[in-house]
């Protein structure tokens, strides 16, 4: 069996362990909200009175693809990803993201803004994992001026790497499920597939809405911040945020009775109209096949090659 | 407050299409919303519900389309009372629109949204669908029919939730507050489409004027309970009563001319006067803005170019369509919004640190005053930002007696602010506000949701403040009576900065900037005309020709004679005097029957063409 492997390294060459990876991710968020920002600054306004969905869909697969088959299918591959123990292979899923990407011609600015919301639970497993993973037979471990108890076990930053890149190729691939059919479509879907009906109604109305309490929380902010409200570490500061906070829930509590009379005034009894028709094609199920088939394959090649 | 009328006189209905008998309403938490209410509807009823804050309108409205069930009594729609099966199918003809769009519009898109009410009607998915674009053209959205309701406009998302309503194609189509938040041309479109409704049209509305142009019939609710029931016209004319009900708009109908044009120095025919223009030749600007720019963080530019100064003492007001960057203005004002460009306050450049210190001297009312309202008591409301700034116990206490005197709310301290009426949360912002003592007082849309009660009070209180005034309205009437200057903002720029009255008389700058007020100013010279008609005794001279004799020559012609006689004719009262004079008059074009036989002068003819003088 193997011994660890000790490096030795100076002391000041720490920080730069900590700090470049930091820099660089700070960097690349920056570039990618950058790109993001100019990618979805208004240009010329879109045609709203056809379906935003219309030019795709003549072209891509995902758009035809039968919304159970998809959901289904996009759901037992990122367990797929999920159970990949290779970096390798790992980096082979976000390189097939990347293709289902490519083909289902997803907004850029939209994918970059998902990549943006999972930085902060990658960098942390970068940052962190190479010197809290525990050191095994074989490691190669970087001792910075003798200190063994803070070495740089190069396995943890393996390790973090392979976790970081299935997180990636995962959440590439919501694009994909979540932009290729409406939203209330992929939810007639789930509940097709057997989710509550009501958890359906919740989401869809949860998403409309999220929009209108942000702009409610950002117009009670302001008013705080006119009349001087400043975060500080005290209790004052606590009222005021407890305050807001129950201020925002009474506001949304009454227009969720609001909205929810103004949809029994309009014939809701329990049920939103269905969106679309579902219907199961052969070429649904071929699709499905196909992909999964890739996903058996990775898993092979995860587990055989390595 | 007088008693309600005895038996209300209902009109002679067949077979009403609505009928509350005898209705009560209790709240779960104890509070009697109705009282004995008896209401009948007839189907092509155009009826104006109106009564002050928290008289009941809403509860009732919901009561006819069974949102709620009565305590007591019933209430019967097509000669059936509206509960289980009947109320789910008969609900489907009765459109109800909500006073704040977002509750209405629940679809992932436009076009969802509109055809939710024709798929619940039993229509087929593309029948619906095709129902609903009929409707979106109707209300000119067509062409925004797949955007997402959260990315429209106020106006365009009122717009919506009409059409979600149209295209059911409703028999009663009942509306709470249609117009509140509307530019005066998103108002005139709404009221256009509203005429074109052939069914029947309950609305609640405090804009008697809007009313005016709608509805036929007013049912005026007071604590619960129907107090009149009769036409528009009489409610609009009888000045007395619309003051008893806290609905007398008619301050806003005296003409006062420019309040603030100090050229023409015209006083104030109303009981407000606001203090006179300051000198601005010399001195610095207390708010300065050069070139200022400012972009959204998803790109769209709200502000090109900005130019302004304001100095100690101005009253200003911002008009424009919805959309035209007043807000985004008033935001980089508070600091709250760093554009691109020079922004000086009291001459000092606001960089970032000082920005964030802005607060200490400007202070702001928001449009909807729930959004500055958080504490649980009023007392706590007022001294938060007093406590921001660090004040004294003492002191705090001290401005807040004041705050609250100035405000007219005094004893209310321990009151919960969200149980306030609309009128007096909005009265409590300002105290909130005027209690720090501000430099620069800005104001958005102050009469937004108010009673004409409220609105006359706001402005009594607003006309007697001594600071300077940024007032952002669609409101005319508060524009010219509150300030002597006026920016017009479009799609971002100030397209011009001139005096108030000569805004309010360049019938260009209205076209351009899309905000008519033809039909407010129609109405309102038809409501004044019909307060100031009634009776009165004095002499007065006729210009007429009848058949008479000289002598022995019997001729017709024209002739003037004076003599006093009962007289009924319009006129403008100075303010609400009941005891006036009327100097003699020349001529009145009158009907004079029996004239003929009285005993009467022929003088020579006199064949002067002078006309009624007295309007």
């Amino acid at each position: 069996m193997a011994d660890v492997i000790n490096i030795q390294m100076p002391l000041w060459q720490l920080p730069l362990f900590i700090l470049i990876p930091v820099a660089v991710l700070a960097a690349g968020v920056v570039w990618l909200r950058r790109i993001a920002h100019n990618r979805s600054s208004p240009g010329e306004d879109r045609d709203w009175s056809v379906p935003p969905l219309t030019d795709a869909a003549g072209v891509s697969l995902f758009h035809r693809w039968d919304v159970r088959c998809k959901i289904v299918t996009i759901l037992v591959y990122s367990f797929v990803i999920a159970s990949l123990s290779h970096l390798a292979s790992a980096l082979a899923a976000i390189g097939i993201s990347l293709l289902i990407l490519v083909i289902t011609r997803a907004s850029f600015a939209k994918v970059v803004l998902r990549l943006l919301a999972i930085t902060g639970f990658v960098s942390m497993f970068l940052v962190v994992m190479p010197f809290s993973a525990p050191i095994h037979n074989g490691d190669t471990v970087l001792v910075f001026n003798g200190m063994n108890w803070l070495g740089f076990n190069l396995r943890g930053l393996r390790l973090a790497a392979t976790i970081a890149a299935k997180a990636v190729a995962i959440a590439l691939l919501m694009e994909p499920l979540l932009s290729t059919a409406p939203l209330p479509v992929t939810l007639h879907g789930l509940s097709r597939l057997g989710a509550p009906e009501m958890v359906g109604q919740m989401v869809l109305l949860s998403y409309r809405y999220l929009h209108v309490f942000r702009h409610e929380a950002r117009r009670m902010s302001f008013g705080m911040q006119v009349r001087g409200f400043r975060k500080r570490m005290d209790l004052e500061t606590l009222r005021a945020v407890g305050n807001f906070i129950g201020m925002l829930f009474v506001r949304s509590f009454e227009r969720t009775e609001r909205v929810f009379d103004a949809m029994q005034a309009r014939g809701y009894r329990g049920r939103f109209p269905e969106p679309v028709e579902l219907c199961l094609r052969t070429k649904d199920l071929l699709l499905a096949a196909a992909w999964l088939a890739a996903g058996a394959a990775l898993i092979a090649y995860d587990r055989i090659a390595w | 407050m007088h008693e309600p009328l005895g038996p209300i006189q209902q009109p002679a209905l067949d077979a009403p299409l609505f009928s509350m008998r005898r209705v009560f309403y209790r709240y779960p938490d104890d509070t009697q919303a109705l009282s004995c209410i008896d209401l009948d509807v007839a189907c092509g009823d155009r009826i104006a519900l109106v009564g002050q804050n928290g008289s009941g309108k809403t509860t009732l409205i919901k009561q006819l389309c069974g949102l709620l069930m009565p305590t007591a009594g019933e209430v019967l729609y097509k000669g059936e009372q509206l509960k289980e099966e009947h109320l789910y199918r008969n609900r489907l003809e009765i459109g109800l629109l909500f006073q704040d769009p977002d509750d209405q519009l629940f679809g992932h898109t436009l076009l969802d949204d509109t055809a939710f009410g024709p798929r619940h009607q039993g229509l087929s998915r593309e029948d619906a669908k095709q129902v609903a674009r009929q409707a979106l053209q109707r209300v000119s959205l067509l062409d925004m029919a797949y955007k997402a309701p959260h990315n429209l406009s106020f106006g365009q998302k009122k717009r919506a939730a009409l059409a979600g309503l149209l295209a059911m194609q409703p028999n009663v189509l009942i509306l709470d507050e249609p117009t509140s938040n509307l530019d005066p041309h998103q108002e005139e479109v709404f009221l256009s489409l509203l005429r074109d409704f052939s069914g029947t049209l309950i609305c609640i509305s405090h804009d008697l004027i809007f009313l005016y142009e709608l509805c036929d019939r007013a049912v005026v609710l007071d604590h619960g309970r129907i107090h009149h029931d009769y036409t528009l016209r009489e409610l609009v004319s009888q000045r007395q009563s619309l003051r008893e009900h806290g609905l007398d708009f008619s301050f806003r109908l005296v003409h006062s001319g420019s309040s603030c044009d100090q050229n023409k120095s015209k006083p104030l025919d109303g009981p407000h006067r606001i203090p006179t223009l300051p000198d601005v030749s010399e001195g610095k600007s207390l708010v300065f803005l050069r070139d200022y720019h400012y972009r959204y963080p998803d790109g769209t530019h709200a502000l090109h170019g900005i130019n302004l100064s304001i100095h100690d003492g101005e009253r200003i007001s911002i008009v424009g369509e919805n959309g035209a960057g007043k807000t985004t203005l008033l935001s980089c004002l508070l600091g709250l919004r760093q554009g691109l460009g020079e922004f000086r306050f009291a001459g000092r450049l606001m960089t970032r640190r000082w920005r964030k210190t802005l607060w200490r001297q400007v202070g702001m009312v928001f449009q909807d005053c729930a959004d500055q309202l958080f504490c649980p008591s009023v007392r706590e409301e007022i001294t938060f930002g007093l406590h921001q700034l660090g004040n004294s116990r003492d002191e705090s206490s001290k401005r807040l007696t004041q705050a609250l005197s100035m405000v007219r709310l005094e004893g209310f301290e321990e009151r919960v602010p969200l149980h306030l009426s609309g009128g007096e949360r909005k009265r409590l912002a300002l105290a909130c506000v005027l209690a720090m003592k501000p430099k620069l007082l800005i104001l958005d849309e102050p009469t937004a949701g108010l009673d004409p009660q409220g609105e006359e009070m706001l402005l009594g209180i607003l006309c007697n403040l001594n600071v300077t005034l940024l007032i952002v309205s669609h409101d005319m009437f508060f524009v010219k009576e509150l300030t002597h200057r006026t920016l017009v903002m479009h799609k971002g720029r100030i397209l011009e900065d001139m005096p108030t009255h000569a805004f309010l008389e360049d019938e260009r700058l209205g076209n351009l900037n899309e905000l008519s007020y033809t039909y407010r100013q129609r109405s309102s010279s038809a409501i004044l005309t019909m307060q100031h008609k009634h009776e009165h005794r004095h002499l007065h001279h006729h210009l007429h020709t009848h058949r008479h004799r000289h002598g022995e020559v019997e001729h017709n012609h024209f002739h003037e004679h004076v003599h006093e006689h009962i007289h009924r004719f319009t006129h403008i009262h100075p303010m609400d005097e009941k005891n006036h004079d009327h100097i003699p008059r020349r001529y009145h074009d009158h009907d004079h029957p029996g004239h003929e036989s009285e005993d009467h002068d022929h003088d020579p003819p006199e064949h002067e063409n002078e006309t009624d003088d007295h309007q």
